[in-house]
């Protein structure tokens, strides 16, 4: 018997039982779309979770830390994993150039993080002053607004990138009260209006507490200035311009929602020329409190050509005694973690499948029963067992693939809804992206499901109808 | 005639057979039974359907067996086609002893060489007439369009041109019968098998319905063995095998007219 006789023949008997062939698709049509969109909700959570790590610097980025060099303001963005061993090599240019050597590493460079205030008229805030490369800044993608550029390098003024969240940090120098008691924000353009940049904020807080009006007369001085050393006690100011903001109002965050960026080389020139030969805080010392020769920096950037080889290469700078995080790590286990979420709401789901093909068993046995003697006649006819089997095991499949079918079209519009209700409920919350997210994959797979369900559930009744005595079913009542 | 020319294609693989069928012709010996026996265990009794049964039928006969209803006619029939095991003896149909196949090799065997004509008809209720008749052929594998235009033939030939559309329940028994022998037909099997044919069905429809049948075997040369329990319709029977009690009492050759011919049961009849 050809394929297609087939086909018409199992599909002419669902036809003829139209109801009962609708519960029992029903049935399937339950079972898929609980399946599709509880595995959905679990991608849906996924991808957001993969959204938010890409923008926090890409997968293939690997954060590589020293030897803790003591100072304050060293801060890893992804301080999840591995923080356990104790690394030994203090990132210099010379360990940037050891990382840059090693396979599959795109680009290795240097980071230099720091704790820093700004002040702008009547307010003042702590900031995480981050310095990069240029190349590295690129690397970041970071979101700006419009109008901004990345800082330029080597030129004696820094240049800023600051995050969207910054000005919630400032406060009122004098009564110290901030954004969160006052609910204001200082009314300052950013982009345009120069600020004042104070590396030493350790000199800066000590002269503050030697006597507020003289830094005060120092502070007036200074702006006519522009910039010039004032007192010996109070530290240098930098007249500093942003080029750039972080895109997004008070309500959005992204990883760089709280940092400030520059130039690296600029940063650098600028904390040797304040220090001179004094040691710079966050700088290792020698015994006698000499700093090194070499320019230890809090972090390197390390970029890897290719997802896949992000493990290995942590592995190898591992080896080489630093501590190195990585997204693409983190991500792994995460996936492993979001692996078993899906399965726990797979499983929900596929216990209704399971009733549905229950259900699918019984109708299918119940045909077979009523075809008691039409399956005897065809068997005496000359359809040979296979084929009989086969017509039952293509029905129980149909009734899989059309709730297969139906199943996926209302998941898919109830992911809409739920997707539609959640962004409305979730922009209010900051909440952006999908709940619920249907890949093609996803698709295919549940149909596919569907209908091996259906042919497994048939396929202790299509046995049955094989064995059905032929004499049995013609005999004549 | 055209329209059997398709049976030599769908043969496929059957050179076995074939053979067997070149030697089998030249003594015309279409079905052979030898001792059969056929026993059912009914609680503590056995009950012996069948008890010895020794015949042969010839190419292009019709042949009648007639008993009463528990005489063990219906048994051999099914035998005969491959329905049912006999529990001792042989069936040699074409040369090939049924007892042997396992139920794959009936199911095929039935597909190739053989016809049935039912009591109640057993039409499927979802196709009409043509679709009916054109079903076996769709078991062979023969493509749609080939097998509607056979089994259009088919209908021709039983006369039933203006029902071709109907489904079994717009036709009279009569007709539905007809559409049974166009069905048994359609595969052109070497015999036809038809268990109590004119059961359901009036006496006038009855005669036409034999008339039909005797007219068809004749001109098709097919072998046709038909249970009842009707001596009269026996009549139309070429030859009629008598059967009380599971053992063929007597055997009838009615075209030997006014001279009965009659046998013991265990002896073969030789030509």
């Amino acid at each position: 018997m050809s394929l297609i006789d087939l086909l018409r023949m199992s599909s002419g008997n669902l036809k003829r039982r139209k109801l009962r062939t609708f519960l029992t698709v029903l049935g399937v049509v339950i079972g898929t779309a609980s399946i599709v969109v509880m595995i959905s909700l679990g991608l849906g959570m996924q991808k957001s979770m993969y959204k938010q790590v890409e923008e926090s610097g890409g997968i293939t980025n690997i954060d590589v830390t020293g030897k803790n060099n003591g100072g304050g303001g060293v801060i890893v963005s992804s301080d999840m994993m591995h923080q356990d061993q104790e690394s030994e090599k203090y990132i210099t240019d010379e360990a940037i150039k050891e990382l840059s050597k090693i396979e599959h590493v795109k680009m290795a460079s240097p980071v230099l993080s720091m704790s820093a205030m700004i002040l702008k008229g009547n307010y003042e805030g702590y900031i995480d002053l981050r310095g990069m490369r240029p190349e590295a800044l690129e690397e970041q993608n970071i979101p700006l607004i419009e109008g901004s550029r990345l800082p330029e390098t080597k030129t004696s003024n820094l240049e800023l990138i600051i995050g969207n969240l910054i000005p919630e940090m400032l406060y009122e120098k004098n009564t110290g009260k901030g954004y969160w008691e006052t609910g204001k924000l200082p009314e300052i353009d950013y982009m345009k209006d120069s600020l004042f940049l104070i590396l030493d904020s350790d000199a800066y807080l000590a002269s503050k507490q030697n006597g507020t009006s003289s830094l005060e007369q120092s502070l007036g001085k200074n702006e006519g200035q522009g910039g010039n050393q004032a007192s010996a006690k109070a530290p240098k100011k930098y007249v500093v311009h942003a080029s750039g903001m972080v895109k997004g109002d008070l309500n959005t965050y992204n990883s760089h929602s709280y940092y400030v960026y520059c130039d690296l080389d600029t940063l650098i020139a600028s904390l040797k020329k304040e220090y001179g030969t004094k040691p710079i805080p966050g700088q290792p010392t020698t015994k006698s409190g000499k700093p090194y020769k070499e320019f230890v920096y809090s972090s390197a950037c390390v970029q890897v050509d290719d997802i896949d080889y992000v493990e290995e290469v942590s592995a190898k700078i591992r080896e080489m005694g630093y501590t190195a995080n990585s997204n693409a790590e983190y991500l792994k286990s995460m996936q492993s973690q979001f692996a078993i979420i899906q399965a726990v709401l797979g499983g929900i789901g596929a216990v209704s499948l399971l009733v549905a093909a229950i259900g699918i068993a019984n109708t299918m046995m119940m045909s077979i029963y009523e075809r008691t003697k039409e399956i005897g006649v065809i068997k005496v006819l000359g359809c040979s067992l296979k084929n009989i089997k086969q017509m039952f095991l293509i029905e129980a499949g149909f009734i899989g693939l059309l709730g297969g079918v139906i199943g996926n079209i209302l998941s898919m519009l109830l992911s809409f809804g739920i997707n539609t209700i959640a962004g409305s409920m979730g922009s209010a919350m900051g909440f952006e992206g999908d709940i619920s997210y249907i890949p093609i994959w996803l698709i295919l797979a549940s149909l596919g499901f569907a209908i091996l369900v259906g042919m497994a559930a048939g396929y202790f009744p299509a046995l049955r109808a094989m064995r059905l005595s032929p004499l049995a079913a013609i005999r004549n009542e | 005639m055209d329209s059997w020319s398709y049976g030599v294609e769908v043969k496929e693989k059957t050179h076995g057979f074939d053979r067997c069928r070149e030697r089998s012709s030249e003594v015309k010996k279409i079905i052979e039974a030898k001792h059969l026996f056929k026993l059912y265990r009914v609680g503590d009794s056995i009950v012996r359907a069948l008890n010895g049964v020794n015949f042969s039928i010839y190419e292009g006969e019709f042949c009648a067996i007639v008993g009463t209803s528990g005489s063990g006619k219906s048994t051999l029939l099914n035998m005969l086609a491959g329905l049912e095991k006999p529990t001792k003896g042989e069936v040699i149909i074409n040369g090939v002893h049924m007892e042997k196949l396992n139920e794959d090799g009936l199911v095929k065997f039935r597909r190739e060489n053989v016809g049935f004509i039912f009591q109640s008809f057993h039409l499927i209720g979802t196709m009409n007439a043509v679709e009916n008749v054109a079903l076996p052929l769709s078991f062979r594998g023969v493509p749609k369009s080939k097998r509607m235009k056979i089994a259009n033939e088919m209908l021709d030939l039983v006369n039933l041109k203006k029902h071709k559309k109907h489904l079994p329940n717009q036709m009279s028994g009569g007709q539905q019968q007809r559409v049974g022998v166009a069905r048994a037909l359609v595969v052109d099997p070497k015999i036809i098998f038809a268990d109590e044919p004119t059961g359901n069905l009036d006496s006038h429809t009855s005669e036409e319905v034999m008339r039909l049948m005797q007219k068809v075997v004749k001109e098709q040369k097919k072998t046709l063995v038909m249970v009842t329990h009707d001596n009269h319709l026996a009549e139309y029977a070429d030859r009629v095998f008598h059967i009380i009690d599971g053992e063929i009492v007597k055997i009838v050759d009615n075209r030997e007219q006014g001279k009965e011919e009659s046998e013991e049961s265990g002896k073969e009849r030789k030509q």
